[in-house]
């Protein structure tokens, strides 16, 4: 798989690219602004690109502004997004119209190796990586009448990994349960929470999220 | 004691002039009338004589002698009531050539074409009596030489009849030649003067008060007539226009005086103005409206004021704002002194200029009104000041909060990231040693913890999402983490000013916190709009109300950063009835 990273920080640009290097990936280019970015992303074939939302020269909305850029001009590029704050309203930006190689996680997360590479493939693949954060805000967020009480606990971990991105497979090796039960928990959950089955797994992340933002 | 004194250069010289004594002008002007009274005695005893004729040239000179006295004596300082006695002298000199004695038939008609040129010198010298460029000059002293020089040789080859003792040699055709080049020469001048007036109206624009704009006109008026009288005199084949033509153009130019006579009434009623101005100042007058009350005392509509503040060492105008003095758009400037000491300055039209004693009588009598508009102005000032330097203090602050984050962000945190990264590539490693990777990992989690901690420590410093992303991004996190059920409505087109997203970012923070802490809610709102060019910022609770809107609540901060911008903060709290904070702040 062939990534592109857009990250000023040298330090960081270089770990980063020497962590996907040894985990598989092919990094074809490294850059320090959206620019650059933009232009190997017009130049050579990619599977994703990992972005940092500060980017030079005004460190505001750059790289937020290129990743929208790739992902309505470039579909067949994953974007994922890093930053050292995730923000709801920005993850509802980047997911405003599909979910579909689309990611956005907390820079902090690249430490966690087996993790991160996975988002990273999932993003590559066409799937989704939300930060645990962005889900967890919309879940604890206050509400009048909770919707999620009729959730058992088990159901709510699935919920939470499911809006995250997670495949079934992923949901299952996660939680040590069976593909089936994983495939009954979901159709269990959305007839709960009454939401029409989408059947792709990365529509069902935006189904949810809309769900959770209402 | 309250005094007036002109910026223009020259002023103070002009002012020294006396006027002329009342027996010297009685002279001047009893003189001027003897050449009327005797050529309307003519026009009287003398069936040959058309009376019509007579009469409307002395609807001009007899005017002319009169109101140029008056104006001598009003403003001596002036060279128009001069010129206007003379005009008029010379008019009626020119009378005499209808007198039967040779001697005063030939002084007559000397004199035939000098009150046009007099006329020219006096309409292009208004309103102080000088001419103002090279140009103008040479154009009254051309009209000079044409009108008495060609005269006096025309005369001396035989023009004009037998009665002319000035005839050296006759030769007729010659004489009616220079006449043809003297009347050609005086109404080009005379052309070029209308050009003069119509330049000058463009570019200093109409002139303000009315009876100055009246006069100016009926001047170009008077000299296009003139010009025309002349072109249909120099032509042979026009002699019978000549006449009725000149008749319509003495009945023009005898109104100018008239004119003139108005404009110095004007002053008198103006002057009487100065009394209702005193009434109207006694009555306490608002210093808002002192300049309306000066512009009516003066009848100058365009009238302005400029308070001088020492401690500033600038003028304002009455709300404090920056004013230029002396103004460079044509406007005339008239300081004004208090007890010796600079109060402020009179930006008005220049006409004005020539009313020097009404001017001094206005301010006299507006004095310790005008020293109160000054204070009122000082205090607007000082708040403006204040304002403005509680506003830097705040933006001072952010700018280092905002430094202090985006420091945070590119140092510690990419730094920590970078290391946490190092250690888990390591662990890949060390597969073999599970003591070893037992302690990175704590090490690791050691770092995750300090990040957390870090990122909580710079949003607290500067949301940097607000920088990044504007107002409704923001405010989402913050809605989608307050500890009650928050509707949140965002209505903005496009981002706004940087302080403004901050103050309107911490009224909805610091009110959300308030209403967690105190108001016992169960929902609140928050709606951010565009409103009539003010940002509208509102956060309602359904709560106990009653709020502490002095201590600790955090509320006088908030005022401060909404008053800073020129807003304003407001809370309605009523004991059971939620509380309602509201903060405007002007985006335009």
């Amino acid at each position: 798989m062939r990534l592109a990273i857009a990250e000023d920080s040298v330090l960081l640009r270089e770990g980063l690219s020497r962590l996907l290097n040894d985990s598989g990936f092919e990094v074809a280019a490294q850059c320090g602004d959206a620019e650059g970015l933009l232009q190997e992303v017009r130049r050579t074939r990619l599977d994703a690109v990992i972005v940092d939302i500060r980017l030079p020269p005004t460190h505001s909305d750059e790289g937020l502004r290129v990743a929208l850029e790739i992902r309505a001009h470039h579909p067949a590029v994953g974007v994922l997004v890093l930053s050292q704050y995730v923000e709801v309203g920005l993850a509802m930006k980047l997911l405003a119209d599909s979910a579909e190689g689309v990611g956005y996680l907390l820079k902090d997360r690249i430490s966690n190796v087996p993790d991160f590479v996975a988002a990273v493939r999932r993003v590559a693949e066409g799937g989704s990586a939300l930060d645990p954060i962005i889900v967890s805000t919309l879940l604890t967020r206050q509400r009048s009448e909770d919707p999620l009480v009729c959730l058992t606990p088990r159901e709510r971990e699935v919920l939470v990994l499911m809006a995250e991105g997670s495949s079934n497979q992923g949901i299952a090796d996660e939680l040590v349960i069976t593909l089936r039960s994983v495939e009954k928990y979901v159709s269990t959950i959305f007839g709960k929470l009454g939401l029409p089955s989408t059947g792709s797994e990365s529509r069902r992340v935006l189904a949810v999220l809309a769900f959770l933002r209402a | 004691m309250t005094s007036a004194a002109a910026l223009a250069p020259g002023a103070d010289k002009r002012r020294s002039r006396a006027p002329p004594g009342l027996w010297l002008l009685s002279v001047i002007v009893v003189a001027g009338l003897l050449a009327p009274v005797y050529t309307a005695g003519l026009a009287f005893s003398d069936e040959e004589i058309s009376s019509l004729h007579i009469a409307l040239l002395h609807w001009i000179s007899v005017p002319y002698l009169v109101v140029g006295a008056v104006a001598w004596w009003r403003r001596p300082e002036s060279r128009l009531g001069p010129l206007m006695v003379a005009g008029g002298a010379a008019m009626g000199l020119s009378t005499l050539q209808f007198a039967s004695s040779d001697l005063l038939f030939t002084i007559g008609a000397a004199f035939d074409l000098v009150p046009a040129a007099i006329f020219l010198h006096l309409y292009l010298a208004f309103p102080d009596g000088r001419l103002r460029s090279d140009f103008e000059r040479v154009v009254v002293s051309t009209a000079y030489v044409a009108a008495v020089g060609l005269q006096v040789a025309k005369m001396a080859l035989g023009s004009l009849g037998t009665q002319n003792l000035l005839v050296v040699s006759t030769n007729l055709e010659a004489a009616r030649a220079v006449e043809q080049a003297q009347l050609l020469i005086l109404s080009t001048m005379l052309v070029l003067g209308v050009g003069v007036l119509a330049l000058r109206r463009r570019h200093e624009g109409r002139p303000r008060r009315r009876a100055v704009s009246l006069l100016v006109d009926s001047f170009a008026l008077g000299l296009l007539m003139i010009a025309i009288l002349f072109v249909v005199g120099a032509i042979d084949g026009l002699a019978v226009a000549f006449q009725p033509i000149q008749r319509i153009t003495l009945a023009v130019i005898g109104i100018t005086p008239l004119v003139f006579l108005i404009g110095l009434l004007d002053v008198r009623l103006a002057r009487s103005a100065v009394a209702e101005l005193m009434i109207e100042l006694r009555a306490n007058l608002p210093a808002a409206d002192l300049r309306a009350a000066l512009a009516r005392a003066l009848r100058d509509p365009s009238l302005t004021l400029a308070f001088w503040l020492p401690d500033f060492a600038r003028y304002v105008d009455l709300d404090g704002r920056p004013a230029v003095v002396p103004a460079y758009d044509g406007r005339a400037t008239t300081l004004i002194e208090r007890d010796g000491l600079h109060v402020a300055a009179l930006l008005h039209d220049p006409a004005l200029d020539d009313e020097r004693d009404l001017l001094e009588g206005v301010t006299a009598a507006a004095g310790i009104a005008m020293e109160n508009a000054r204070l009122h102005a000082e205090l607007r000032a000082r708040l403006a000041e204040i304002q403005g330097s509680r506003a830097r203090v705040i933006a001072a602050g952010q700018r280092e909060r905002q430094r202090l984050e985006r420091n945070l962000h590119d140092g510690a945190q990419q730094r920590l990231i970078a290391l946490s990264l190092e250690l888990s590539r390591l662990e890949t490693r060390l597969e073999d040693d599970p003591d070893a990777r037992l302690r990175l990992d704590r090490a690791r989690e050691e770092i995750a913890l300090s990040l957390e901690e870090l990122r909580d420590v710079a949003r607290g410093i500067h949301p940097a999402v607000l920088s990044g992303h504007g107002l409704e991004v923001a405010l989402e996190s913050v809605a989608a983490g307050a500890s009650l059920p928050v509707r949140l409505q965002v209505r903005l087109e496009g981002r706004l000013d940087e302080p403004l997203e901050v103050a309107a970012y911490y009224v909805v923070c610091e009110s959300l916190v308030n209403v967690g802490k105190h108001a016992h809610a169960t929902s609140a709102t928050v709606e951010v709009a565009r409103r009539n060019g003010d940002v509208f910022v509102e956060v309602i609770d359904d709560g106990i109300g009653g709020a502490d809107t002095e201590r600790g609540s955090g509320l006088r901060g908030l005022a401060d950063r909404v008053e800073a911008l020129g807003g304003r903060l407001r809370v309605w709290t009523p004991a059971g009835g939620g509380t309602r904070v509201r903060a405007e702040i002007p985006c335009d």
